[in-house]
This record gives structure tokens, sequence and C-alpha cells, in this order.
């Protein structure tokens, strides 16, 4: 309402607006108080300027007046208060809109902010930010570390410093990890193998009831850089592990699982690009080189 | 100063006034502007640095899923054809294998470099093909359309001599149906160029494939 109002009003004469501006006052320019106080303008030659030259007037005769006090207020004043005041009574309309709209950018803006930044955060912010997580990168780097005079390749049987290990000496051969289900153990120094190649090896222990094992293995069927196996020994009945990561849980249903594969498979490699297929697919504890025609029957599952 | 300016006005009071009432209001007129013109290329800058972020395809986008799905359906690929380029005794089979291995590789970096770019991870929130809208159940037993079982990958293993030919190729073949109804999903769905151009090439790669597999498997007398 207002808005339009003055709108209306605006395309006269600031003198029209003069009367609003003081919206208590009469609207006689007389008004005196608005003019009374501002200037004492009583220029007689500031009374003729035209039309025109009565808005550009108004400051610059103020300090003409004081000296000479004078006569002819009413164009003056009315000049002068009006264009402020109208200004002001319609720009509460506008300053509204402007708010509105400033207010509304500024969430899409803050929005696409947030997005972004939450998108682009890095891989291993969001490993860290999994509970429970244990990241021996930083907090024990032997584990992670050849062993103390070895290669990172060395051939046979290794001693790993926790279980299931996340790094460390292995074999030459890597377990495929082409989403391989195993249906029973399978040699340490293969499957840190394919950890260093980007994978997540998801454990249980044996007594796991059938259904969890099948919600496990859901998650890792048809997914390269991933494989599942049994574990003798697992203080938990589950446990993830990544190339210097590791997440232990109590059932399968924990959310945390799909969290800790989407943070660090793949990119937990600490060889990028390197492959899961052409691997061992045989089961047992014992490492095997990875000999041709010494690739037993297949991974079991699915 | 002041005084001044009052002697001036006196002297001529309309273009004085004029003068000077015009300054003042400039300068906070000025002042306006100026702060409007900082504010818009401080929202110009703002927004030059977001739009990137905001129109890049995000998590759950069909590019996205694209990249992800197609760089597994490609690794398995690649699997069978590496086996098959160790194991088979036929020229035209290791020919044809080595191809497929080395092409779907290929494809597959430059996937993963996309979801690189992207700003995202290898391994989506979502299932399998979610990205494609007519492909619920398309996933049977987490695989997605054409991928070799375990079972089947296992027998592949096993396999020997015309046996195992012969199972590559018809593996494959369905590999590669399954490859091209995946690409020519997205490409119903993007309008991104670099991701349009590859599935464009992968279901004219894979036609033609598909035609030396069929004649291949015609010689092998099992088509």
């Amino acid at each position: 309402m207002s808005i339009s109002t003055s709108g209306g009003e605006q395309r006269r004469p600031s003198v029209v607006s003069t009367g609003k501006k003081a919206p208590a006052g009469g609207k006689p320019a007389e008004d005196g108080k608005a003019a009374g106080t501002k200037p004492a303008e009583g220029k007689a030659a500031g009374a003729k300027p035209a039309g025109t030259a009565a808005k550009t007037n108004p400051a610059g005769r103020v300090p003409a007046n004081r000296p000479g006090g004078g006569g002819g207020k009413k164009p003056q004043q009315r000049r002068p208060v009006t264009p402020v005041r109208v200004s002001q009574g319609r720009s509460w309309g506008s300053i509204g809109l402007f708010v509105a709209v400033g207010v509304v950018t500024a969430a899409i803006i803050g929005y696409g902010a947030y997005a972004v930044i939450q998108n682009g955060k890095s891989w291993e912010d969001k490993a860290s930010a999994i509970d429970g997580i244990t990241n021996f990168r930083e907090s024990d780097p032997s584990v992670v570390d050849p062993f103390p005079g070895k290669q990172s390749h060395e051939p046979g049987p290794l001693t790993y410093k926790i279980t299931p290990p996340v790094g460390s000496s292995h074999n030459n051969a890597w377990q495929n990890c082409m989403g391989d289900v195993y249906d029973a153990p399978i040699a340490n120094e293969h499957a840190v193998h394919s950890l260093e190649h980007g994978a997540v090896w998801v454990t249980y222990k044996s007594d796991l009831p059938a259904d969890q094992v099948e919600q496990l293995a859901a998650k890792v069927r048809g997914n390269e850089f991933m494989l599942m196996s049994p574990v003798q020994n697992l203080d938990r009945p589950i446990s993830l592990q990544a190339w210097g990561y590791q997440l232990k849980l109590d059932t399968a249903g924990d959310g945390r699982i799909d969290d800790f594969i989407g943070a660090l498979r793949q990119n937990a490699s600490m060889e990028p690009g390197a492959p899961c297929s052409g691997g061992i697919t045989a089961t047992g504890t014992a490492p095997r080189d990875n000999v041709q025609g010494d690739q037993p029957q297949a991974p079991v599952g699915g | 100063m002041t005084i001044g300016s009052g002697a001036l006005a006196t002297a001529g009071a309309p273009a004085d006034g004029t003068i000077e009432r015009g300054p003042g209001r400039r300068g906070v007129g000025t002042a306006a502007l100026a702060l409007a013109i900082l504010l818009g290329l401080l929202l110009g800058f703002a927004s030059g640095l977001l739009a990137p972020g905001l129109f890049r395809p995000g998590d759950g986008s069909p590019e996205a899923g694209f990249a992800r799905d197609m760089s597994s359906h490609h690794a398995q690929a690649v699997e069978m054809s590496i086996l098959a380029h160790e194991k088979s005794t036929d020229p035209d089979v290791r020919t044809l294998s080595a191809d497929i291995a080395l092409t779907q590789q290929a494809q597959i970096g430059t996937m993963q470099a996309w979801l690189k770019t992207w700003k995202l991870n290898p391994t989506g929130s979502q299932p399998r093909m979610a990205w494609m809208p007519d492909a619920a159940g398309a996933v049977k037993n987490g695989l997605m359309p054409g991928m070799a079982t375990d079972a089947q990958r296992a027998e592949l293993r096993a396999a020997t001599g015309r046996d195992f030919d012969v199972l590559f190729l018809r593996l494959m073949l369905d590999h590669h149906l399954g490859g091209i109804h995946m690409a020519e999903g997205i490409l119903d769905l993007s309008d991104d160029a670099q991701v349009t151009a590859l599935a464009k090439s992968m279901v004219a790669g894979q036609k033609k494939e598909i035609e030396l597999i069929q004649s291949l498997l015609g010689r092998f007398g099992a088509r």
C-alpha cells in the first residue's frame, strides 16, 4: 500500500510529498516544523528560481540564508525537506525488498559454499570423522612401515604386529580383490598387498551369524577393490582394513561400515591405479607364490 | 571554507546552491555507487569461486553414478581379458582380449579422473545403477548387467583350450551388451560433453567388438 501510494506521489512534484513527509503534520507546506527547524532561509532570490532551481537550491541556500535570515521560506523549506522525506517513506518498502533479496541471496550462496566445501572434504578428513577408526599411519607408523631390515616385498611367511594387519611388508602376489568373497581364511601376506593397491578388506570372526556374513558379503560382491574373508583369533566380530586404517565393530548393520568403505576404498591406495585382478584366488593362510597353475579354484561365495 | 562558500552562494544564489548541493549529494551517491560496485564485484568473485562447484556433477548425479559403475563394470572385463591374454592359444582371441583390456583400463582411468576433478570419491553413497531410472532390479547379487558371477569367473579360470576361448567370448558378449545398455543410459541422461563423448565411443566400440566376438564364436562353432 504505502509503496504504491508513495510511488504515485513521487511522480508529482516534491511539494506534494512535503505534506506527507511529516506524516503527523498537516499537508500545507507551511508546516512550520520542518521548514522552521532547518533553514531559516529567507532569500528572496531563492524563491524565484523556477521549479528546477528550487530542487537544487535547498542546501546551498541554507548557508546563505543564515546570515540574512529571511523570507520566502515555504518554497525553500519544502524543497529540501521533501526530497529527503519522500525517499525515506518509500525506502521502507524498497529496503524490505532489498533485505529480503539479500537474505535469500546470502542463503543461496552460503548453502552453495557449504555444499562445495563439504563436497571437497578430503578422504582423510572423512575417514578421521568415523567414530572408533584407528589411523595407524599417524598413531603407530611401525604397523605400516616395512619390517625393520626388510623390504616391502618379502617372500614367505611374515609375522604381523596386529591382527588383522593393515600394512607393512608383504608377498609379491596380492590376493584377488575383485569383490571376492572368500569363505575361508586367506594369507595375510597377500591380503596386505591388496590393501596396498587400495582394497578394503572386510574380515569377520568365524562365528559371526550367517545372516550378518551375508549382509557383509552384499557390500563386497561385484565391487573391485573389495575382498572379504573370515579371520581366526579376531577379538571383535567384525574388522575392516584399509592400508593404515582399521575399524572394529560388533554388528554387520553398523552404519560406519559404509562410511569406511566410502572414505577409504581406492582412496587409501599406496599405488593408485594398481589392479585387484590377477591376484591369488586360493584360500588358506599359508602364503604362496603367484605361480601359473597355482591358482586353485576360485573364491567362494556369490 | 564555510564562509567562502556562503559568500559564493550569496553571490549567485541559484547557481551556487545547485553546485553546493550537488557535491554533497553526489558525494553520498558516489559512495553508494562505489559500495554497490564493490559489493557486485565481491558477489561476482564469490559466485565465480562457487559456480564450478555448483555446476559440476554432484555425488548423486547420473554422471557420477555412471563413472563409478562403468569403472567397476570395466574392471571385470579387464580381469577376464587379461586372463584370456594369458591363457588363450588363439591369436584372434589374444588380440581381442588385449584390445579390450587396454581400452577399458584406459577408460577406467578417464572416469576416475572425472571423479577426482568433481571432488567425488570412487565409492558413492547410492546403490549400483541407482542413477539409471529404468534399471531397478538390474543389479543381481551385487552384479551389474552383463557381469560374470563369481562362479563363472572361477569356471573361466579353470577352463582351458577351446572351452576357455568359447567361455571367454560368451562372457564378454554378455558383458558388452550390459555395458552398451549402461552407456546408452547415460546418453539419455547427460549433456556433459566429455561424458557423452566417452559413452558414445563405448557404444560404437563395443558394438564392433560384438560383431567380432560373434564371428569368432561362429568359427569355434559355438554361436
